[in-house]
């Protein structure tokens, strides 16, 4: 203690707290400016220069923004692709993740089995993940088409049509809905029981119990797992690399690929850098807007 | 008595001091650390044995250069390089894939090699073939020196071919025989009779030139500013192989996607192909049918055919220069090439006379030859090579040649697409 100034030494309990706390946080301080803060201001610096990752870079201004909304004639279908898989996927999945959140809610022998069972696919590899999807809907030896034979459709060639294979991804997306079901499972658990009892006592049924006990109560749990979901979406990339590489034709390209491409295969980083930027602008642009939507449609529990 | 004693004290003296001296050069020598070449290069496991070798004799010819090798895998591999020149961590010497040549030239990674070329005359780049060096020089320079130039031939499956007692292809073959044999050997759904390069059509790159040039055709015009698709040539050359596509003698999209790429190429399911010679290897490991290649038919507009390579780069952040050149050359050499690539079969050496090592080689094919006689007499280099906006315009190709072979869009819409989209590229870099 000797070794700290005077002034930290003859401090209140309050100012060693506030002291200790900033020691504390330091080394993530750190990590955070170096690893994470540093290179997204970097990468601001780099959109607005022509680097091509290699030795030329020059300052261009806000000319990879203009280029991107007003020459780049992909830059409308890579948004609109994002968004489309963005939203349908987010709301395909979280449907999926509360249907069967509330059937591993149910107190069955054995219950946990089940939990762990559709919690697996998520510790999965995404890459193995895809390679396998990618099996499973092959047009002619993929189970998803023999699936269809049984019923007497014959299945589409999925990821070489372009009308098929933005479906297919947001079908594959599914996958990962494990960590959504167990969010969603401790949000139903944490419903007080005593609420479903005044409702029963109320004369209301099942339907009733959910929509007017299970979902107001699980709205802000919803409203996270629907933030986080759509954040994650938007930033969809190695399903398409390995199942599409954004074809047919554009029908796939999704932002995060079109990034990928600029900068690794074009050597345009600063241009990807600015459709980085882009992304990020896009994503917050969705949360503030469904924080605006949430407060008319989530019920937060207040009082002691 | 005390001059004898002088005498001995100068004497002892005289010895201490060339001992110190002596001490200290050696010591010298001998502190000294030996530079570390370090080398970035992409092969399989089963191929790095081959490397240690060739490093071990080079660092016991060389015993003041250690040898550090770092593999990426070849499809990381260039996005790596880039990665390393931006933090400044580029190794000595990088592997440089012939597409690559122009742009790491270009973005200040690989170094220009003429002062070394030039002052090394035992080097023999004239040795080198033409068409080879030419993948790597920018702007009149030397930057890269290929180790391995492959060249198109047509492959095909003699067990096929003799289960339908058909004659083998040969010199005299033009591309209607090609056409007439395909549909002959093709059993929809289930045979091709022509699996294309890499199971499609190939538009742009070595693939293009043999797939458009035997009927005039090019993907690109020579200084890569222009696309070509819509000149006659190149419409003749689509709509030739696309007809056969619709007539089920070319896999399309979802027979590629049904079967898996690899599946059709090695299982026996396509009667010809298009055949690079650095693809030879992975044939002679896993296609389970006899085979062999023939020289690429000749079209209406002569026999032509695409070449493609890999090379070597010393990098400019190299802080050795000079001992990174001395291992290239030693690495690039006749010997080099015949020992790395040559005998071991593992690719078509770069360099007339290693060439003979690689066709002798228990991997080559039968009539290996044929390679050596297109080098000499019909091939062209692959475009785009010498652009910065190359991989760009691949790109649009790709993309909509994807939409081609799922048959959602047409010739003429293909062309109309490519050209459009390509423009502002092209436009953009002047």
């Amino acid at each position: 203690m000797a070794l700290l100034p005077k002034q930290w030494r003859n401090l209140t309990p309050q100012q060693r707290e506030t002291r200790d706390f900033y020691l504390m946080i330091l080394p993530w301080l750190i990590g955070f400016v170096l690893f994470t803060g540093g290179p997204v201001i970097y990468s601001f610096i780099i959109s607005l220069t022509n680097w091509t990752g290699m030795n030329t870079r020059d300052w261009v201004g806000l000319q990879n923004y203009v280029e991107l909304f007003t020459v780049d004639p992909l830059f409308g279908t890579v948004l609109a692709n994002t968004f489309i898989y963005g939203t349908v996927s987010v709301l395909l999945g979280v449907i999926a993740a509360l249907g069967i959140a509330l059937l591993m809610n149910q107190k069955v022998p054995g219950i946990s089995i089940f939990r762990a069972i559709y919690y697996l696919p998520s510790v999965t590899s995404g890459i193995a993940i895809a390679i396998m999807w990618g099996w499973m809907f092959n047009p002619r030896s993929g189970l998803v088409n023999a699936v269809l034979a049984l019923f007497g459709i014959t299945g589409p060639t999925w990821f070489t049509s372009s009308q098929w294979a933005m479906p297919g991804l947001i079908l594959v997306s599914l996958w990962g809905i494990g960590p959504n079901m167990i969010i969603l499972l401790a949000g139903l658990q944490g419903i007080p029981q005593h609420l479903y009892d005044a409702a029963r006592i109320d004369g209301a049924n099942r339907w009733q119990e959910f929509t007017n006990v299970t979902l107001p109560m699980l709205s802000p749990v919803l409203f996270y797992v629907t933030v986080i979901s759509l954040i994650g979406s938007f930033q969809i990339f190695e399903n398409v690399l390995v199942l599409t590489n954004g074809g047919p034709g554009t029908a796939t390209r999704v932002l995060v690929f079109d990034l990928y491409q600029n900068a690794f295969v074009n050597s345009r980083m600063g241009y990807a850098s600015a459709q980085a930027w882009i992304l990020c602008v896009v994503i917050m642009v969705m949360t503030w807007l469904m924080f605006r939507i949430s407060r008319r449609m989530v019920h937060y529990e207040h009082g002691a | 008595m005390a001059n004898k004693r002088k005498l001995h004290f100068s004497r002892t003296l005289q010895v201490t001091l060339i001992a110190i001296f002596a001490l200290l050069v050696t010591g010298q020598v001998f502190a000294q650390d030996p530079i570390t070449l370090t080398l970035a290069l992409h092969w399989e496991p089963s191929f790095q044995p081959t490397q240690e070798a060739f490093d071990q004799a080079f660092m016991e010819r060389h015993p003041d250069i250690r040898i550090e090798v770092i593999y990426n895998t070849w499809g990381d591999h260039n996005a790596i390089v880039p990665t390393w020149a931006a933090a400044g961590e580029l190794p000595d010497i990088v592997y440089t894939h012939g597409s690559r040549a122009t742009p790491w030239a270009a973005g200040g990674i690989c170094a220009n090699l003429d002062s070394y070329i030039e002052a090394t005359p035992e080097f023999d780049v004239a040795g080198i073939f033409p068409v080879a060096l030419a993948q790597y020089q920018y702007q009149g320079s030397q930057y890269a020196l290929p180790y391995d130039h492959g060249v198109i031939l047509l492959g095909y499956n003699k067990d096929l071919f003799d289960a339908a007692g058909m004659a083998y292809p040969d010199e005299t073959w033009t591309m209607d025989d090609l056409r007439e044999a395909a549909l002959a050997l093709s059993i929809p759904g289930q045979q091709w009779g022509f699996g294309g390069y890499y199971n499609g059509i190939s538009l742009a790159g070595e693939g293009g030139v043999s797939f458009l040039g035997p009927w005039g055709g090019a993907s690109f015009n020579e200084t890569e500013d222009v696309l070509l698709f819509d000149t006659e040539g190149s419409r003749a050359g689509l709509e030739f192989w696309y007809s056969l596509m619709a007539e089920g003698a070319i896999p399309n999209a979802a027979d590629v996607a049904s079967m898996g790429g690899g599946q059709i190429m090695y299982t026996g399911m396509d009667a010809m192909w298009a055949m690079p010679s650095w693809e030879t290897p992975a044939f002679h490991d896993n296609a389970g049918f006899a085979w062999d290649v023939a020289p690429w038919p000749t079209g209406p507009a002569g026999r032509v055919t695409g070449a493609f390579g890999s090379g070597f780069c010393i990098t400019t952040q190299s802080e050795n220069p000079d001992a990174a050149w001395l291992y290239l050359s030693e690495y690039l050499s006749k010997e080099g090439m015949e020992f790395m690539w040559g005998s071991t079969g593992r690719g078509s050496p770069a360099r007339q006379t290693a060439y003979q090592s690689w066709i002798d080689s228990e991997l080559a094919p039968e009539h290996a030859s044929y390679y050596l006689d297109a080098l000499a007499n019909y091939t062209v280099n692959g475009r785009p090579f010498q652009s910065v906006t190359g991989p760009e315009i691949m790109d649009v190709i790709n993309q909509n040649q994807t939409l081609l072979n799922a048959g959602e869009i047409s010739i003429d819409q293909f062309i109309a697409n490519v050209m459009e989209q390509s423009a502002p590229i092209f436009a953009r870099e002047q």
